[in-house]
């Protein structure tokens, strides 16, 4: 419980910092960095007078399993840690499960696009078809970077890649820099920031599948999307710069990380969705595969 | 009698009576065929033990029939389709004229796939196989459509496949001196080094073309999609599964034991991989709910010969269980295919929409059976990818890996199609009258799909049979529980670990669900799919905002130099050439009664004036 409030916050706050960072590079004031607290807020308050059946009440409720269950599933802080809340954010954590989170990323998008396909609004549908199609591309990097990683250490635990990290005291973003790499690059996908997110392109459709959707079902969207950012960041700092001792290391960290997409996605301009799917079946595919002869050979 | 000819003999002889039966009064073809199906299948749950064996001595021949673990674990998915099927075709087929015909072939089918698992000598086992090819020959051909280009191709390849396996029959027997199947695989190694080569390459062969492995496929998304839904659930689900039993058999039994054997399993394996990802692309691009269907069980079969190729035992565990799973989520999806067809008319994805309130219970089942073949959790298709994945990468085969997690992402996208194809998207006013299927069809589905919701939560259900099976055939047991190498269970003994998750999904999502649904339910009015925001207008009566038609364009833009090559414009060109050949030959036998008489008359005159030299 505790670790969802977390991610809950973390998530919301980083949202809004994005949104200042966004608009100070775009010359402008922006909001202020608890803005999204306050759109969570007000959109849990609005009942909305319509709804399209039993579907679109289920997409929602699928896109939040996904993101609770993902947190549930990745270790927030090094367990045993030597902070005093440590136990605060044990959770169920058991061996192989790289493989069941990847499955469970992909349910609650697939939760969404069944609840926006009941609306029946088109650019819901033209959405979901843009975000499934984006997703085979980034998969295959994205695979390739966690089986370079699960050939060199021989498990599919991500407590034991974080235990590796610790004994060894480097960070397996340096031991095998091209999964990094290669990752990162897929990750630019997952987040949907510029150049990937034509999937939910505001002012072509209608922010896609989250079109039909508001009060309610919009603040659970909000913070399911919050929260998944927050998971997608930490376990790839469990995974590459290893894990996080306290809170305020675990903060610094995945907002470095989350930089990355951010700022490379303010100067972005758009891909098409087979120019997406293109670019990542080319360099970070190739680069993929120099992850895994590299985890090979060495 | 004992129970074993007893119930074949019931199933041929169902078949001819029921056809008889049907032709004086179509309520009595119903019943007799019920029966047909239903009473065998009962005795043959009930009284037929394993390894009892039978012998029956017939023109001849020695034939010996028994039931073996083995035979067992894919006896439950024939039978346990065969009686759904049986009472799903029952409202499926009223109405339509060749009702008769499709009992016949059905009793057929199934009695003779019985034949195939029970059978312990080569020769009965190629008898069944025979009446199992055609009679699903004639399914496919029942309503008379496409005879040439997709019934004749089917036969063809089957005809290909058989004749192998033949071959390579007479071969053993000529070498080996038996026809039974437990004496060629004992004695494999008696038998020269090319022989014990050729053999196994034969037979798989022929395994690999009734499990439309790449490149024999080319007869299977044509067959599948024309024949009756009803029969294709039993086409995809248990036909297929009869090249998988052959392909484990020959590949434990046999191809273990060569020295270079792992060379045939890994381009087997190769083979099964490129066939998961291939097919699947494909299916992504069909606009017909039959055909992307019959593309996805090509792709399937695909994932099921990785795990016996790979041959390790939690992949052959992992293989053994997608079986019986895949059997359950195909069966149940082409039944819904079935079901719309009866009540809309067609099945095409660009006129059929909106469906979703309108068969509400068909789309459950849809949905429970496409969430288990994405393979999501908590549902059964999970658990089997997921000790597929364990499988492959304790076993070092990494690009394998990635090939099938392509395919499973790419999965996600036919499965959307599939479901927003027919059931959600704009409901338009032609498709008002739609009403759900009778309850003979929807039980059955249900059936099928609850089924794949309980083999994910309880997967131990089907992990004795698989065992007993496994240790059949040669596989020795860690402490006799073949799953302790599986990350899923070691971890917690015997309980699956995987049981608090699905508790927590479980709770979550009602948690939402009523969270969103509850405080405003006073005030939330429903809406048609006519009252949506597409950017402050609403749509008029008379608009149609489907969007059907070239639904994934971007991505089959992104994978068009791999749609540019097709398999089956090789075999297109192959059998133009033999044209070729025979429009010359047809210079020589040209049918005309004339010149063969110029003939007889030529070779007579050749005879006499050679007369001297050729009798002395």
């Amino acid at each position: 419980m505790a670790t969802f409030i977390l991610a809950f916050v973390v998530g919301m706050t980083y949202g809004g910092l994005v949104r200042k960072i966004t608009a100070r590079v775009h010359n402008r004031i922006g909001p202020p960095f608890y803005q999204n607290f306050i759109d969570a807020f007000k959109l849990y308050s609005k009942t909305s007078a319509i709804h399209h059946g039993a579907m679109h009440f289920m997409g929602p409720a699928f896109l939040m399993v996904s993101s609770i269950v993902s947190l549930m599933i990745v270790p927030v802080l090094i367990p045993g840690g030597d902070s005093w809340y440590n136990s605060w954010f044990n959770n169920m954590n058991a061996g192989g499960d790289l493989v069941f989170l990847i499955y469970i990323m992909v349910f609650g998008s697939l939760g969404l696009a069944l609840g926006a396909g009941q609306t029946g609004n088109p650019n819901s549908s033209i959405g979901v078809t843009r975000g499934l199609s984006q997703m085979v591309g980034f998969e295959i990097p994205w695979v390739m970077a966690l089986v370079a990683l699960m050939i060199s250490y021989k498990t599919t635990s991500i407590v034991d890649f974080i235990n590796i990290q610790q004994e060894t005291g480097k960070w397996l973003m340096f031991e095998n820099p091209f999964a990094f790499i290669a990752a990162v690059l897929a990750m630019l996908g997952m987040f949907r920031y510029s150049p990937f997110d034509i999937v939910g392109a505001p002012s072509e459709l209608a922010s896609g599948p989250v079109s039909e959707n508001g009060g309610k079902f919009l603040f659970t969207m909000m913070s399911s999307g919050s929260v998944f950012s927050f998971v997608k960041l930490t376990l790839f700092v469990d995974l590459f710069m290893g894990g996080a001792e306290n809170l305020v290391i675990l903060v610094i960290k995945t907002f470095a990380l989350y930089m990355i997409p951010v700022l490379y996605g303010i100067v972005s301009p758009r891909y098409r969705t087979e120019q997406a799917v293109r670019f990542f079946w080319g360099w970070p595919t190739f680069i993929g595969l120099l992850a895994i002869l590299y985890a090979v050979i060495f | 009698m004992d129970m074993l000819t007893l119930i074949l003999v019931i199933f041929l002889g169902g078949a001819i009576v029921t056809w008889i039966g049907n032709k004086l009064n179509p309520v009595i073809g119903d019943l007799l065929f019920l029966a047909a199906v239903i009473v065998p299948s009962g005795m043959f749950f009930t009284g037929v033990g394993v390894d009892s064996t039978t012998t029956i001595n017939a023109l001849g021949l020695t034939l010996t029939w028994g039931l073996s673990p083995l035979s067992y674990l894919f006896s439950l998915v024939v039978v346990g389709l065969g009686i759904l099927l049986a009472i799903y075709s029952v409202p499926f087929m009223k109405g339509n004229e060749r009702t008769g015909a499709f009992y016949f072939n059905f009793i057929l089918s199934i009695g003779s796939m019985l034949g195939i698992l029970v059978s312990k000598d080569w020769v009965s086992f190629f008898i069944f196989w025979e009446i199992m090819t055609w009679s699903s020959y004639l399914m496919v051909i029942i309503n008379g459509k496409d005879v040439q280009k997709v019934g004749i191709k089917y036969f063809v390849f089957s005809a290909i496949g058989a004749y192998a396996m033949l071959m390579a029959m007479v071969v053993m027997n000529s070498q080996l001196g038996s026809f039974m199947l437990a004496d060629t695989f004992n004695n494999f190694q008696h038998m020269s080094a090319g022989y014990q080569i050729l053999i196994p390459l034969l037979l798989l062969l022929a395994f690999g073309v009734k499990s439309a492995l790449m490149p024999l496929h080319v007869w299977a998304p044509g067959a599948y999609s024309n024949a009756p839904m009803a029969f294709t659930s039993v086409f995809s689900g248990a036909l297929s599964k009869m090249g998988i039993y052959g392909m484990v058999l020959v590949m434990i039994t046999m191809v273990n034991q060569l020295p270079n054997g792992s060379i045939i399993r890994d381009v087997v394996a190769w083979l099964g991989g490129f066939t998961a990802a291939a097919a699947t692309l494909w299916a992504i691009t069909q606009d017909d709910g039959k055909k992307l269907l019959a593309w996805s069980s090509v792709g399937q079969m695909g994932y099921i010969v990785v795990g016996v190729a790979i041959g390790t035992p939690l992949a052959m565990l992992a293989a053994l269980f997608l079986v019986v799973v895949h059997a359950m989520f195909k069966g149940s999806l082409f039944m819904v295919v079935g079901a719309i067809e009866k009540q809309t008319g067609t099945t095409d994805f660009r006129e059929v929409n909106g469906l979703i309130r309108k068969m509400p219970w068909t789309f459950i089942s849809a949905l429970l059976s496409i969430i288990a073949l994405a393979g999501i959790p908590p549902l059964a298709g999970f658990v089997s990818k997921w000790m597929l994945y364990e499988a492959l990468i304790q076993n070092n085969n990494y690009i394998l890996v990635i090939l099938l997690f392509f395919a499973s992402t790419a999965g996600f996208l036919y499965s959307y199609k599939f479901l927003h194809g027919y059931f959600l998207g704009q409901e338009e006013p032609e498709w008002d009258h739609v009403k759900e299927a009778p309850i003979g069809m929807i039980v059955p589905m249900l059936l099928l799909a609850l089924g794949t919701f309980v083999l994910g939560t309880y997967p131990q259900l089907l992990f004795k049979p698989i065992d007993a099976a496994l240790q059949y055939v040669g596989y020795t047991t860690t402490g006799g529980s073949l799953w302790a190498d599986s990350v899923l269970f070691s971890q917690w003994g015997d309980v699956v670990m995987l049981q608090p998750i699905l508790y927590a999904i479980i709770a979550v999502f009602v948690f939402f669900v009523i969270f969103l649904w509850f405080k405003g339910k006073k005030n939330t009015r429903y809406v048609s799919t006519k009252d949506i925001s597409t950017s402050g207008e609403i749509p008029k009566e008379w608009e149609n905002l489907t969007f059907k038609v070239n639904f994934f364009q971007p991505f089959e833009r992104a994978i068009e130099p791999f749609l540019k090559r097709q398999i089956d414009k090789y075999y297109t060109a192959f059998g133009n050439g033999l044209e070729a050949l025979f429009e010359f030959s047809r210079r020589v036998y040209t049918g005309n009664g004339q010149t063969y008489a110029i003939y007889a008359v030529l070779f007579l005159a050749l005879l006499l004036l050679f007369k001297s030299n050729l009798f002395g």
